[in-house]
């Protein structure tokens, strides 16, 4: 392949990435039409660089530029055609061959067709009455042009009603769109936040306590975290003594504020390796923690803590 | 064991391919546009970002790719391969037609494009870029910067030449060797 010296596909990759001078890109784009071969290189190069580029950082864009977006795709709107009969204009010029608004042109043609110019006929139609002559003008009495003026008004009305109606369906239309996307949005967050509490949960995840090495059985511990502003709490326990029949354990959230009664936040049973957790328990939102606590109660639960405390921890 | 946590038991929705979301906009259908943003603007963005180092500015070129896409779904059909690998290379060349200030150039966008990953799934386009970047690292210096300089700087191999004192064939050498690497890297 002769060219081939000339064009190389290191050329290509230029070529691809935007980087030849005009002259040696006509030239490129020349021998492009003419190799097939060198357009199956192209397009594996443009393959390359499009996995390159994935090499940058990715970050999300600003919420406001889908919403800006949107705004510009709704502005402009694609116009949907709608199928409509076609009248060959040469039918409707051939004398005696059209009815309506044909047999208009017919007779006007045999009238003297030079008579009227192209703009004249060009606005004859149904309803105008120019066709007629003033002898055929139809008399009107007052009550018939009242009634043509109503069927005019009819007319405006129902064209003001639609429009209002096209723009309120859009307006619908774009509203749908947005919600649309954002359950996307929700569908997509509220699976991932399964996932971890799926794994936070599932009860048969390997769960480890690591502790310095060589040191002695571990001892039972929880581990709160606590949202304070939002109520919500996630809570799980390790190494956990089982408990007797109709016993539980009760999770407390001891508020900062002086005389504030401890808040019950859950009650657990550990699993066969002393595993347990409490995950987004009903609390009031807005209640600062000094500390949280775990007590054993009776099955059920209780309204107050009963000593001694298990588990402490501020 | 645990109390209510509040969370709805749903099955996320099926999605759309990227062909029948196209052919939706091809339609008007702002909905699947909306669809085809979410899914493409986080690497639109990124690209554009990359090269202007201007979110402003990535931001426009974010628009006007996918402006493109609304006003001419056509512009981008199935046998040029991966649309979001089509959107990045475009991102990528409209920001240097900004970083230019020169008018777009359709001849190069217009070209296919082969690339056999599914970017559409969020799962494999990640793990495409980490793939993509280990291979990066892993190029010699030299091959790496120049290829850096030459698709996200813009510069031409003339340019870079000048710049870094290498013959100009070490650079398109360089540039391509890199982009053979890359290659081989996903062939393997």
């Amino acid at each position: 392949m002769s060219e081939e010296r000339r064009i190389t596909s290191e050329d290509l990759a230029l070529f691809a990435m935007q980087l030849l001078s005009e002259k040696e890109t006509a030239e490129v784009a020349a021998y492009l039409r003419e190799s097939a071969e060198a357009r199956k290189e192209l397009a594996e190069i443009q393959g390359d660089l499009a996995t390159y580029a994935l090499t940058a950082d990715m970050q999300a864009p600003p919420p406001q530029t889908r919403d800006r977006l949107m705004r510009q795709v709704a502005r402009e709107k694609k116009a949907i055609p709608i199928d409509r009969p076609v009248v060959p204009e040469a039918r409707a010029a051939e004398p005696g061959a059209a009815v309506g608004t044909g047999s208009m042109v017919a007779d006007t043609t045999a009238r003297g067709d030079e008579a009227l110019n192209e703009g004249q006929r060009s606005v004859l139609g149904l309803g105008s009455g120019d066709y007629l002559s003033e002898n055929d003008q139809p008399k009107r009495g007052v009550a018939g042009r009242v009634l043509s003026w109503v069927g005019w008004a009819v007319a405006a009305g129902l064209a003001v009603a639609t429009g209002d109606l096209y723009h309120v369906r859009e307006t619908l239309r774009g509203t749908l769109a947005a919600q649309a996307s954002q359950i996307d949005h929700l569908t997509a967050d509220e699976a991932a936040a399964r996932q971890v509490l799926d794994t936070m949960t599932d009860t048969s995840a390997m769960r480890v306590t690591l502790t310095t090495k060589g040191q002695t059985a571990p001892l039972p511990t929880g581990r709160a975290t606590y949202v304070a502003s939002k109520g919500t709490l996630i809570f799980l326990a390790s190494n956990l003594a089982p408990l007797q029949p109709a016993k539980t354990y009760e999770l407390w959230l001891i508020p900062a504020g002086e005389g504030q009664n401890p808040i019950p936040a859950g009650t657990f049973r550990p699993d066969q390796h002393g595993n347990a957790s409490v995950i987004m328990p009903p609390l009031p939102k807005g209640i600062e923690a000094k500390a949280f606590g775990v007590t054993v109660e009776d099955e059920g639960g209780s309204l107050t803590p009963t000593q001694p405390i298990i588990l402490a921890g501020e | 064991m645990y109390r209510e946590t509040g969370l709805v038991n749903s099955t996320p929705p099926s999605a759309q391919d990227d062909a029948a979301l196209l052919a939706l906009v091809q339609r008007g259908d702002e909905y699947a546009m909306a669809s085809l943003f979410d899914r493409y603007s986080k690497v639109v963005y990124s690209v554009a970002l990359r090269v202007l180092r201007d979110p402003s500015s990535a931001e426009d070129v974010l628009q006007e790719v996918f402006m493109q896409i609304w006003r001419n779904p056509d512009g981008f059909v199935a046998t040029r391969g991966s649309l979001g690998g089509w959107l990045a290379v475009v991102a990528r060349n409209r920001s240097i037609d900004a970083l230019r200030r020169k008018r777009p150039t359709e001849q190069v966008d217009d070209m296919a494009l082969a690339s056999n990953y599914n970017l559409a799934d969020e799962a494999e386009r990640n793990s495409l870029m980490e793939k993509a970047r280990g291979v990066i690292h892993l190029l010699p210096f030299e091959q790496r910067k120049t290829l850096e300089m030459a698709f996200f700087d813009g510069l031409t191999h003339s340019e870079i030449a000048e710049m870094t004192g290498d013959p100009l064939g070490t650079v398109k050498t360089r540039i391509r060797s890199a982009l053979s690497s890359l290659r081989k890297a996903f062939t393997v």
